[in-house]
């Protein structure tokens, strides 16, 4: 049965005392996916969390009781959070992208002083004749590599050179 | 006209009233007072009036503000991206260096019983919480391998002098070790002080392990809420307060330097009782008081009812014990607060205290390490405290079985980097306090369930803006005495006595 909540407007939220469930329909042009999903991990430990479609353009949030009842308190707290959550990792995520180059430099900088170089020992087991990463599906390979096209005469890269001599 | 940045640049094009790039706050205990940093942290308090002109472009050129303005890095026209990006360099000075702080669980068993006991100590009988002689070595071995060439080992519990024997032969293993790991070495005892006796300290002072302890507040305050059997815990910690200063002095070491350092839990029933607090701290010989807020951590969260507070309580004690403190030092006694101090030492010199819960980004796996008993290793010793309430989130590895680099280069240690930088987090890349600030994300994963946090909604920063907050009008309204004792408390001066030089670096 749909229910609403004291000071939560019932626009986006929707109550199921008897399941212990709210429900939060989430604008996808409003919250980024990502925003989504950041927000919904973080109840993980407190609730069941359920994303389904709704209307287009709508994802629905439903965070349910591990063990119902609960009260209104409670669920209360959880739609708020949420919501607060997900304006805070919308708008993170922008800032991350604005300022990735100077918390990519520190971050590098902080992990490669605590490690430091690597031992002898550690170079040992190093495999250098592993590919940089493996790449089952072909992405970074050429259209010409991957489908076996063949190259039209005059038409080799520059780095080709040693191939052919 | 001289354009030192902008060389190809005309006047022109680029009105010179123009601010750069700032953030600002109107302080709200001081209205009509705006504080303003800049990217790499200078600032300046303007009056509101001003700061309107100013954020309007329309500061008149060689005006007195307008020369201000221009010298403290504020005018775009003028913004001198070397010597900010300079300064950027040296308050991350930190970064890079490796853990230097090691905090070793050698036993989780404790004598007292704590009403917020942050570690969730064992009982007397469970020793099955004590680290067995091997972990230690390895914990040892493990922690020499840091690429910082200064190592601190702290002894955290549970009572570390409950294993006293283990103590005595940790310090010993990492001398020995030392001789090829040649780290400069220093020992720090965190301790109730009441199971210690004259043999352990004559050990402790001749090996030079420094020593810390916890004074709650006036002795009712205290043994209410830290109970020792059949016995006052604060009776026992002054006492043998007392009696290690004592010995300090009779070395011949500086007193103003060498004592007992004491820290304080601020707890519900001493908020309005920060006078008694300071006076004790001083009748004490302290020279610091760290009026720390209760963690989140271990038993807190369960007597929450009983001592937690609103942060905004805490803020106003807070103020009322700084400003009796600087009301002391006017009368010629020394006493610093020490989140005055960390914060200061950034706003005014310009370099970072490197104090690992307030810089960017945070200690936790890249400036410190916690080794539990068992042997796992932390990331931060609120990591292992989270782990003895069921939460493994921050452990990385253990001593017997993990490589050193693994550890570090740990994924958790790299999120925990990532998210301790806080101009990635929302609020905080508006606020002026940026420069100064550091909240470790350990701390808004246990209160608001992820690393990253809210900080609007954080009381940890409630805490750090109520205290710059505080800071800033000061340094805007405080008199000439008050400056330079603000001033003064941002020397630092560090404690050779208990640092151990490798032989052969002497
Ligand atoms: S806080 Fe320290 S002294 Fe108090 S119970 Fe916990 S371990 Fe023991
Ligand atoms: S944590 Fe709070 S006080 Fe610190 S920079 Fe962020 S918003 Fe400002």
């Amino acid at each position: 049965m749909t229910e609403s909540l004291d000071a939560i407007p019932d626009t986006f939220v929707s109550v199921d005392r008897a399941e212990g469930a709210v429900s939060f329909v989430v604008d996808e042009s409003v919250y980024p996916l990502d925003a989504i999903y950041g927000a919904t991990f973080t109840f993980l430990d407190r609730c069941f969390v359920f994303l389904g479609r709704g209307e287009p353009g709508q994802v629905v949030i439903t965070l349910s009781a591990k063990k119902p009842p609960v009260e209104d308190d409670e669920l209360r707290g959880w739609i708020g959070e949420l919501a607060n959550e997900l304006l805070a990792c919308a708008w993170r995520g922008r800032i991350l992208e604005q300022n990735r180059a100077t918390i990519e430099a520190v971050t590098m900088q902080a992990i490669g002083g605590a490690m430091g170089p690597p031992s002898l020992d550690e170079l040992e087991d190093f495999d250098f004749s592993e590919e940089p990463f493996d790449d089952p599906l072909g992405i970074a390979m050429s259209w010409e590599e991957k489908y076996g096209k063949k190259e039209k005469k005059g038409e080799s890269a520059d780095d080709s050179g040693e191939e052919n001599a | 006209m001289n354009l030192p940045i902008f060389h190809d640049v005309s006047l022109e094009a680029l009105d010179a009233r123009q601010p750069a790039f700032f953030r600002f706050r109107q302080l709200p205990m001081a209205p009509d007072k705006v504080v303003l940093s800049n990217l790499e942290g200078r600032w300046l308090v303007l009056d509101k009036a001003d700061f309107q002109t100013f954020a309007r472009g329309e500061v008149e050129e060689g005006s007195e503000l307008f020369t201000k303005l221009r010298q403290r890095n504020f005018l775009r026209a003028y913004y001198d991206v070397p010597a900010a990006a300079e300064m950027i360099r040296a308050r991350r000075e930190f970064v890079g260096a490796g853990p230097n702080l090691h905090i070793m669980v050698i036993t989780l068993r404790c004598n007292t019983t704590c009403v917020y006991c942050h570690a969730s100590r064992a009982n007397m009988d469970q020793v099955q919480t004590d680290m067995t002689k091997e972990i230690a070595e390895q914990s040892v071995d493990f922690i020499l391998q840091s690429t910082n060439p200064a190592v601190t080992i702290e002894f955290q519990g549970g009572e570390p002098l409950v294993r006293f024997d283990l103590l005595q032969h940790v310090v010993e293993y990492a001398h020995e070790k030392n001789e090829v790991a040649q780290k400069e070495l220093d020992f720090t005892l965190v301790t109730n002080l009441s199971l210690m006796d004259e043999k352990k300290l004559d050990w402790l002072i001749e090996n030079r392990v420094q020593i810390c302890t916890s004074i709650d507040g006036p002795q009712d305050v205290h043994d209410k809420q830290r109970k020792l059997p059949k016995a006052s815990a604060h009776g026992e910690a002054i006492k043998w307060m007392k009696r290690i200063d004592e010995r300090y002095r009779e070395m011949g070491l500086d007193e103003t330097l060498y004592h007992v350092e004491a820290l304080v839990t601020t707890t519900r029933p001493i908020l309005d009782r920060w006078k008694e607090l300071v006076d004790l701290y001083v009748d004490l010989g302290c020279r610091a008081l760290f009026l720390r807020p209760l963690d989140p951590f271990g038993w807190a969260e369960k007597t929450a009812r009983l001592i937690e507070y609103p942060r905004a309580e805490y803020i106003e004690y807070y103020r009322n014990a700084v400003d009796y403190m600087i009301e002391l030092n006017k009368q010629g006694v020394e006493i610093l607060e020490r989140y005055a101090a960390i914060f200061l030492t950034k706003i005014l010199s310009g370099v970072d205290p490197n104090f690992l819960d307030i810089r960017q980004p945070s200690g936790a796996g890249i400036g410190q390490l916690a080794y539990s008993y068992d042997g796992t290793i932390f990331t931060c010793d609120e990591g292992r405290m989270l782990h003895e309430s069921g939460d493994d989130t921050f452990a990385i590895g253990h001593v017997g079985t993990s490589k050193y680099r693994d550890v570090v280069g740990h994924e958790t240690v790299r999120a925990v980097v990532v998210a301790g930088q806080l101009e990635g987090q929302a609020d905080c890349v508006n606020c002026p306090y940026v420069p100064y600030c550091g909240i470790p994300p350990v701390h808004s994963h246990r209160i608001q369930g992820s690393l990253l946090g809210r900080m609007r909604e954080s009381s940890l920063c409630q805490v750090h803006k109520g205290i710059q907050d505080y800071l800033f009008e000061k340094l805007a309204t405080g008199d000439e005495e008050t400056l330079q004792i603000l001033e003064k408390w941002t020397t630092i001066r560090p404690r050779d006595h208990f640092v151990h030089v490798p032989a052969g670096a002497e």
